[in-house]
């Protein structure tokens, strides 16, 4: 791998194979060429090799859901309270290194209680460091293992001190005093003195079930079987803590390290399996073909992603919920876990006067009553006063070609969709003035006329823009059609 | 005792042979008390609550109809054309208004539609619906699919829906999807569920010129008519634009019996009324007729002008007015 390093061109890794022709990382590309002309060279790509990295990170997801990556090349696994599952921490480290092995990785690991300690273990190929012994661990490596950036490193070690064992019986504060906090800070973190937090790359859901399979799955229902048989779990959790899932995870680990992740979201608490069920079918059906199951799925998590409080509800004697919106916010979870978030629309009245402002086509989110934004709420609403609309209305209004007499009369005759129509009687105009605080100048006013055709069509068609004053060719639209 | 229970029997077997002919459950069918009822509804005088049928207000059309529209099944309403989108939908919005008069804490009104279909004739606008219909915006869920076939599939789900008040919809032309077997399907959901199906045609008008079959028992055929003058206190106004009319044909009908009728929609009342015979008379005549035959309405004062859609087109371009382009033809879709 060569990479380009001000004006020339540097090794930037190397295999096994080139280490033993004598090649060294950061060698020049042309001496190495020199040297052995029969090697290959190929670009070094960094955004390639992190697209790798996560990759494996979310592999490793399967062990423990604390998985962050660490510089260029490394992952940290916290398995605090997950190591009993695989048969104790060794088993685990054991599994996970042959796993990678088999994969094709050569992987270097070290177990230890602190990620500073950690981090040298598998650098050093130290054998797993027990709590408490990180002391005795640190004593005989040499600076390296402390993460220090590469100057402070070289300040050390040039007044001697190269080893760890001689920092450590260095009085604290002359250190400090000579080379900043941050080398205390890495020994302490080392030592395990200082917590040292690892942030996880995905976001830790509350609760989670999987099952790991021994023979691994493909068919999508099979997938729903186990959903079928993990769901149920999540529901006594999700009681116990007297919650309700909004949105939830399907993550399916595949047999090669690939991690296929399913999200539904839902407009009530839910917990109920069957329901969890009915709404991972859904997506599993309008995801029919995105999921490449290869040679299966191994592992299978659902996990809850967000969880509110959810109070139970007394149902009457036949089962049936009081209002039925349950049912309704349910039929919308499915639309929207199937055809997106968009097929489910409700209209929301906005205070605007430009027609096609007024009403805003939010989606669908469970409850029925009216956000705070919208215009007026069901109890003061005057529907006296308000002013005659049509009842289908074109986002985009539609040019018409009209012959209307100047500068301000009704249409008489119009073209729309390539059929003229000859207007029978008209009404207007209403005049709609552009809303000038949105600071828009582009708009003009706008002369709304409700007319009817000879063939008792009625229709909403305005003109754009006073003639004479605003433009001298205004325009005409077709709106709306009234009933 | 043995006798009687024979009879039940034989009095159950007949009641669940009616609930077949009628294309309903044996269960939903009116007890035994209400025989008077249902007769007097087939001599069509109507004042009948029963959830089974949506009375529309117009007596002639429901005594035509058995007592109303089918208050738990499919019913479809055609509109030849894409002009007549305004009256179909109107028809349908003013149906589906009586069915939320009725149970006014009832559920939803859904309305099932395509984006295409969207496009092309308009969304249903929330401040008319409240204003002319009485129909809440809270009580209104759209719903909108790119292919007919998911359309097809949000339908057949929410018509299982107990909670759902009445469901809208909307197909565009005669897509193949849309048969016997689909439409056989939804009338057996709202039967099932208890509300009323409204399959909103838009320009259906067939390439071989009939209907295609369909299982829903009733099938009208709109458009529009002109409308009434504003009443005043002082009587019609004249050139004004009042109320919505609707030209309805029957087209498919249980009993077999057709009909053309001319109701007219008050926005104030949210109900329906059939338009009198003699009203354009009564109205000095310049209703209907005076304005399809006579001169533009208003004497031009000012001077007229051609406003061109883009600016260039010139009015001689103008094609005949019942020419349509083959972009607005029926498409099969699906």
């Amino acid at each position: 791998m060569s990479r380009q390093e001000n004006n020339t061109r540097r090794i930037a890794a190397l295999d096994e194979r080139a280490e033993a022709l004598g090649l060294k990382q950061g060698m020049g590309i042309a001496d190495a060429r020199a040297m052995h002309p029969s090697i290959e060279i190929l670009e070094h790509d960094p955004a390639a090799d992190r697209r790798l990295l996560e990759a494996l990170a979310d592999w490793c997801d399967r062990y423990t859901p604390l998985v962050a990556i660490e510089g260029k090349d490394g992952l940290f696994l916290d398995i605090s309270g997950c190591a009993h599952l695989f048969g104790g921490e060794k088993r685990l480290l054991d599994e996970a290194l042959s796993s990678f092995l088999h994969q094709g990785f050569d992987v270097r690991a070290g177990l230890a209680s602190t990620p500073g300690a950690a981090w040298a273990a598998a650098r050093f190929s130290l054998p797993p460091i027990d709590a408490g012994k990180e002391r005795e661990a640190l004593l005989p490596l040499p600076l390296a293992a402390l993460r220090l950036p590469a100057e402070t490193r070289e300040r050390v070690e040039s007044v001697g001190l190269k080893k760890a064992e001689m920092l450590l019986s260095t009085p604290r504060a002359p250190l400090v005093r000579r080379f900043g906090k941050e080398l205390l800070l890495r020994i302490d973190q080392f030592l395990g003195g200082i917590e040292e937090p690892i942030s996880p790359r995905l976001p830790v859901s509350p609760l989670s079930v999987e099952r790991r399979l021994m023979e691994p799955v493909m068919l999508h229902s099979e997938i729903e079987h186990l959903v079928a048989l993990l769901a149920p779990t999540l529901k006594n959790d999700l009681e116990r803590r007297g919650e309700g899932a909004r949105a939830l995870r399907l993550s399916l680990f595949r047999v090669d390290g690939f991690v296929s992740r399913i999200d539904v979201g839902t407009s009530r608490p839910l917990r109920d399996p069957a329901l969890i069920c009915r709404l991972f079918r859904e997506k599993l059906i309008a995801l029919e073909g995105a999921i490449d199951a290869g040679y299966g799925f191994d592992l299978i998590r659902l996990s809850v992603a967000a969880a509110v409080p959810l109070e139970e509800e007394q149902a009457d004697l036949s089962g049936e919920s009081p209002d039925g919106k349950e049912e309704v916010a349910m039929l919308a979870d499915r639309i929207r876990a199937r055809l997106g978030a968009h097929a489910v629309l409700r209209p929301v009245c906005m205070e605007s006067h430009i027609p096609e402002r007024a009403v805003l086509q939010v989606p669908f989110a469970g409850s029925l009553a009216s956000p705070s934004s919208a215009a007026f709420s069901q109890s003061e609403r005057n529907v006296s006063i308000l002013p005659q609309r049509p009842i289908r209305l074109f986002g985009h209004p539609e040019r018409v070609a009209v012959t209307a007499e100047v500068p301000e009369g009704p249409p008489l005759r119009f073209r729309w969709r390539n059929v003229t129509h000859k207007v029978a009687r008209s009404e207007g105009p209403e005049r709609i003035a552009p809303e000038w605080w949105l600071a828009n100048g582009e708009e003009q006013t706008r002369d709304y006329y409700r007319v009817e055709d000879d063939d008792g069509h009625r229709y909403w068609i305005y003109r754009e823009g006073f003639y004479g004053e605003e433009t001298t060719h205004p325009r005409w639209f077709l709106q709306g059609l009234f009933a | 005792m043995a006798r009687e229970a024979a009879a039940r029997q034989t009095l159950f077997a007949l009641r669940r042979e009616m609930a077949r002919i009628e294309g309903r459950l044996a269960e939903r069918l009116a007890m035994p008390a209400a025989v008077s009822a249902s007769l007097v509804r087939y001599c069509g005088v109507v004042h009948d609550d029963s959830p089974d049928f949506i009375p529309t207000g117009a007596p002639r059309l429901d005594a035509r109809l058995n007592g109303g529209l089918p208050g738990a099944a499919l019913t479809e309403i055609h509109g030849a054309g894409m002009r007549d989108t305004g009256a179909v939908t109107g028809f349908v919005l003013a149906l589906a208004s009586l069915v939320l008069q009725k149970n006014a804490s009832g559920g939803p009104l859904f309305w099932i539609g395509t984006e295409d279909g969207f496009h092309e004739g308009g969304i249903p606008y929330a401040p008319a619906l409240l204003k002319d219909y009485g129909i809440a915006p809270e009580r209104l869920i759209l719903s909108c699919t790119r292919k007919i076939e998911d359309a097809l599939w949000v339908a057949g789900e929410t018509s299982k829906l107990k909670a759902v008040s009445a469901l809208i919809i909307e197909i565009r032309g005669n897509p193949a999807r849309v048969d016997l077997t689909a439409t056989r399907r939804l009338q057996r959901r709202a039967s099932l569920a208890g509300h009323p199906i409204f399959l909103l045609r838009q320009s259906s008008r067939a390439k071989s010129g009939g209907a295609e079959p369909t299982a829903a028992p009733v099938r009208l055929l709109l458009a529009s008519a002109p409308a009434g003058l504003r009443q005043t206190i002082s009587g019609p106004l004249s050139g004004s634009i009042g109320p919505p009319a609707f030209q309805v044909r029957i087209d498919k009908n249980r009993n077999g019996l057709p009909g053309q009728f001319l109701l007219e929609w008050d926005p104030q009342t949210h109900s329906f009324h059939e338009r009198p015979q003699g009203y354009a008379a009564e109205n000095n005549g310049i209703v209907v007729s005076s304005s399809r035959h006579g001169p533009n309405p208003a004497p031009a004062a000012g001077t007229l002008m051609a406003f061109g859609e883009a600016g260039s087109g010139s009015p001689r371009d103008e094609p005949p007015g019942k020419q349509y382009a083959a972009h607005r033809r029926s498409r099969r879709a699906g």
